[in-house]
């Protein structure tokens, strides 16, 4: 599914971040990503996510080498994962529905397709009451549920989430993970970066740590897909 | 792409106008403005170079015949005075019908010398080209019987002076407002950009294409484009009908009816307002499109 080998990424201002990282996640799997400020874990996802480039080594997603795509091909691989961001990044200007349609609509999906999807995530992420309500109106956690119900719309087979917990209460905290982790459960891939040592402790995920570069430690043998 | 999309960017468009509506009448208000100062001076180049074209027809040059030239001499001599190129009409002029004027215009005084008409026989010409002016002076003072030709080539040649003076004037000043114009709209669409970089790095984080960001922008533009246009015309019809009764009142001069120019007009501020739109909307945004995630909200 995902495939690092041998990636170094240099700014170009000089800082080393990630330093001849090799690593393989495969379908299916939940992975905590953790480690302090700095560590190079954002440039992991950026990596991932084909917003940096690496200054050496081959990332593969699905068997296609990303570092070769050409800019016109990087939206179509961006199809394929679900963002969920710490500070939710939901437009106010919309209301919930529309937020969450948004996603489909700039992928050019028909209105048909929207009417029939959007409820359909909003149910299983547990806000179809809240569809008309704007983004303020409700608390962070509901709020990083219409981020997650934005992710999952578009049926991608990784959701990526920088801290999704960060600016959340640790009871809605542990019911977002439960919700990653439902949604693991059907096939999807997740990648999680986290400060939050209880979250990780508490589910028994697989946890990659990354320190100044390096992978420090990965317990890989607490994998959901073995 | 879908019909579907198409549908979606055209509303998205629309949307993007009525939901940043403050915006949008600040990139309106603009853009009326430069449309109507550059339409104004377009206008006003094209009347004054009517108006110096009409007073240069006006403008003939007299040629006095000698005193001697009788009737039927003159009138060979006007048959030569027209083959001069460069001529573009030759009106006689008798000692009679001048005697006429002056008594006119002088009365009682020039009773007296009724009987002795002093003046001579004299023609009235035009020239095609006043360019020309010194050499067609020259070529007419050769034809024998001329006596003098009253010299005007002072007030001609400041005349030509001040046509080229204003005609590339209004070239300069429409220059010089279309940059104006293009440099203020793409800096509000910018700023319209600004205000919506988190809609952008939204979009590019859910995948969806550099065009498929672009366009509402540039629908947007366009939209914003053509309701200037519509303004501007306006505006600039009530202006100018406005303008010309004032200084009617005044002169009376012929001046171009705005009828005449309404149309060409509101197409080149059509185009513009569209050019202007995309342009801007293009400028503005190939500077968020070259980010990724958060540098496009500048953390």
């Amino acid at each position: 599914m995902i495939e690092f080998k041998n990636v170094s990424k240099v700014y170009p201002n000089g800082t080393n971040a990630l330093k001849n990282i090799s690593l393989h996640v495969e379908k299916g799997e939940f992975v905590f990503i953790v480690g302090s400020s700095g560590s190079g874990k954002s440039t992991f996802l950026k990596l991932i996510m084909h917003e940096e480039e690496p200054s050496c080594g081959e990332i593969f997603i699905d068997g296609i080498d990303i570092t070769k795509l050409s800019k016109k091909e990087v939206p179509y691989l961006r199809r394929k994962m679900g963002i969920v961001f710490q500070d939710f990044r939901l437009i106010d200007k919309m209301n919930v529905f529309d937020n969450v349609a948004f996603a489909m609509r700039v992928t050019g999906a028909s209105e048909k397709d929207v009417k029939k999807r959007v409820p359909y995530i909003l149910g299983l992420v547990g806000l179809q009451d809240k569809s008309d309500r704007r983004p303020s109106e409700l608390s962070g956690g509901e709020q990083q549920r219409v981020g997650l119900a934005r992710a999952l719309v578009n049926n991608p087979s990784i959701i990526i989430a920088d801290e999704p917990t960060g600016n959340v209460d640790p009871t809605m905290s542990y019911e977002i993970v439960e919700l990653l982790s439902e949604i693991n459960k059907r096939g999807t891939t997740i990648l999680m970066v986290t400060h939050e040592h209880n979250l990780v402790e508490r589910f028994k995920k697989r946890v990659v740590e990354i320190d100044e570069g390096h992978v420090t430690s990965d317990n890989e043998v607490l994998e959901v897909g073995k | 792409m879908k019909v579907c999309s198409v549908k979606y960017l055209l509303a998205e468009g629309f949307r993007n106008v009525w939901k940043n509506w403050m915006m949008s009448i600040a990139s309106i208000g603009v853009l009326v403005l430069c449309l109507v100062l550059t339409g104004s001076s377009a206008l006003l180049s094209l009347n004054i170079t009517n108006a110096l074209g009409e007073i240069e027809s006006k403008n003939s040059i007299k040629v006095c015949l000698k005193e001697d030239v009788d009737t039927d001499q003159a009138m060979a001599i006007g048959e030569k005075l027209k083959n001069i190129d460069n001529i573009a009409s030759c009106e006689f002029y008798s000692r009679e019908e001048a005697a006429e004027k002056y008594r006119e215009q002088m009365g009682a005084i020039f009773d007296s010398m009724k009987d002795r008409n002093f003046l001579p026989h004299a023609f009235h010409i035009t020239l095609k080209d006043i360019s020309r002016y010194g050499e067609t002076v020259e070529k007419i003072k050769q034809v024998e019987g001329v006596d003098t030709v009253v010299n005007r080539s002072e007030l001609f040649e400041k005349l030509t002076k001040f046509d080229h003076f204003v005609s590339l004037a209004g070239i300069a000043v429409v220059l010089i407002l279309t940059l104006v114009s293009l440099f203020i709209i793409s800096n509000t669409i910018r700023l319209t950009m600004y205000n919506r970089r988190f809609e952008i790095s939204i979009m590019k984080s859910v995948g969806a294409t550099d065009w498929f960001v672009r366009l509402p922008f540039m629908v947007e533009g366009m939209i914003i484009g053509i309701i200037s246009a519509i303004i501007s015309s306006i505006i600039l019809k009530f202006f100018y009908d406005f303008v010309i009764s004032c200084v009617e009142k005044n002169i009376s001069f012929f001046h171009t009816p705005f009828s005449d120019v309404s149309l060409p007009l509101f197409f080149s501020f059509l185009l513009a307002g569209i050019g202007f739109g995309l342009i801007g909307g293009l400028i503005s945004i190939s500077k968020y499109l070259k980010k990724e995630g958060g540098e496009v909200l500048g953390w």
